[in-house]
């Protein structure tokens, strides 16, 4: 800062404090760098980092690489974390919650159990301080396809109904049919599957 | 006989071209993800648009993400992905495509400056490769999991 107020004639004897000064700040931390954390549920995958001067694989935890990939990872300690990423971090939101709900054959209705989960799925919306939901819908392979394109969007906008009957009038749906296209559980075809039959509800 | 049946043809042509800019122009683009958490001052511009974020902000293929200094940002996107940022970041949506069922699985970004907090969905779940992140000087590829990157600011 004081440079730039500084007479040019002055500015030359400065120059070494300043390489100093940015000599300093290098040691501070890296300064463009990925590094690789372990996955809330636990679970830890990898990281390719493809820079302009090499490639590197991050394979551990708190691993990290510069993102010209022009050094060997290097391990990133907790402050350094901390200083770094500590505001981005606090920011993330949580993380989405699933629910399955399942049906009694060839039709919208919950079976005794999934209906009872409905209740508990409004109230964990309701935790949420904003919420987006997705409500895609299901069949087994029993019928035809387009029949079940159909009754898996029946069902989820069924779902979708009772949701905003029960509180969730206000929130974003988005709802979808998968039919039979996206099975929990493969069968041949013409299977009746209990576990097929279901929506799923995503809060985000 | 045959120009009568071409004229019709066209003006069918055109008439179903012009209910196809109707629906588009009435069905706002679909957003991708929405903003989840803000602190401070945090911006969304997409396509010339430029909105203060706040908790239900949409973000859209396209949509740049921006936080002041001592602000951040947390996006959470349909297929699970969560992404936050600390302060003084600029950052992009360059592609999204989720649509499981068709097998069109697409997440590119770009993150310009600043911070960022990536927490993995169903996208590098079923297709690992869809995912990158790119900064100015790498490519940042994802094999599910979380990680965090910083790119400093080049001024």
């Amino acid at each position: 800062m004081i440079a730039f107020n500084t007479p040019s004639r002055r500015v030359k004897p400065l120059l070494p404090l300043a390489l100093a000064v940015s000599f300093l700040v290098g040691c501070a931390g890296p300064q463009s760098y990925v590094a690789l954390l372990t996955s809330p549920d636990g679970s830890l995958g990898k990281v390719v980092v493809q820079g302009q001067r090499g490639e590197q694989l991050l394979t551990r935890a708190q691993q990290g690489a510069l993102l010209d990939g022009s050094k060997p990872p290097f391990d990133v300690s907790d402050e350094q974390l901390q200083r770094d990423f500590g505001a981005a971090m606090r920011a993330r939101p949580a993380l989405p919650e699933q629910f399955l709900l399942y049906f009694e054959t060839g039709g919208a209705e919950l079976t005794p159990e999934s209906q009872a989960l409905l209740q508990r799925i409004v109230e964990r919306a309701k935790a949420r301080p904003t919420v987006d939901m997705s409500v895609i819908g299901h069949s087994d392979t029993q019928g035809a396809a387009d029949a079940n394109e159909a009754l898996a969007l029946t069902r989820a906008n069924a779902i979708a109904g009772q949701l905003r009957t029960l509180g969730l009038g206000n929130a974003l749906v988005a709802i979808e049919s998968h039919g039979e296209r996206n099975l929990l559980v493969p069968t041949p075809d013409e299977t009746a599957e209990p576990r097929n039959r279901r929506v799923e509800v995503t809060l985000r | 006989m045959n120009r009568l049946h071409t004229a019709l043809r066209g003006a069918a042509a055109l008439g179903l071209a012009i209910a196809a800019i109707g629906v588009y122009a009435q069905t706002p683009p679909a957003a991708v993800g929405y903003v989840k958490t803000v602190t401070g001052e945090a911006w969304v511009t997409t396509a010339g648009q430029r909105v203060r974020a706040e908790p239900g902000t949409a973000v859209l293929m396209g949509s740049q993400l921006k936080t002041l200094s001592q602000a951040s940002l947390g996006v959470t996107f349909q297929d699970n992905t969560v992404m936050s940022f600390g302060p003084d970041t600029v950052a992009t949506v360059d592609e999204y495509l989720y649509a499981p069922a068709q097998g069109q699985l697409q997440l590119g970004a770009s993150l310009l400056k600043g911070t960022l907090n990536y927490v993995s969905g169903v996208i590098a779940k079923l297709k690992p490769e869809a995912v990158q992140v790119k900064t100015p000087t790498g490519i940042i590829g994802v094999r599910g999991t979380q990680f965090v990157a910083k790119v400093e600011d080049s001024q």
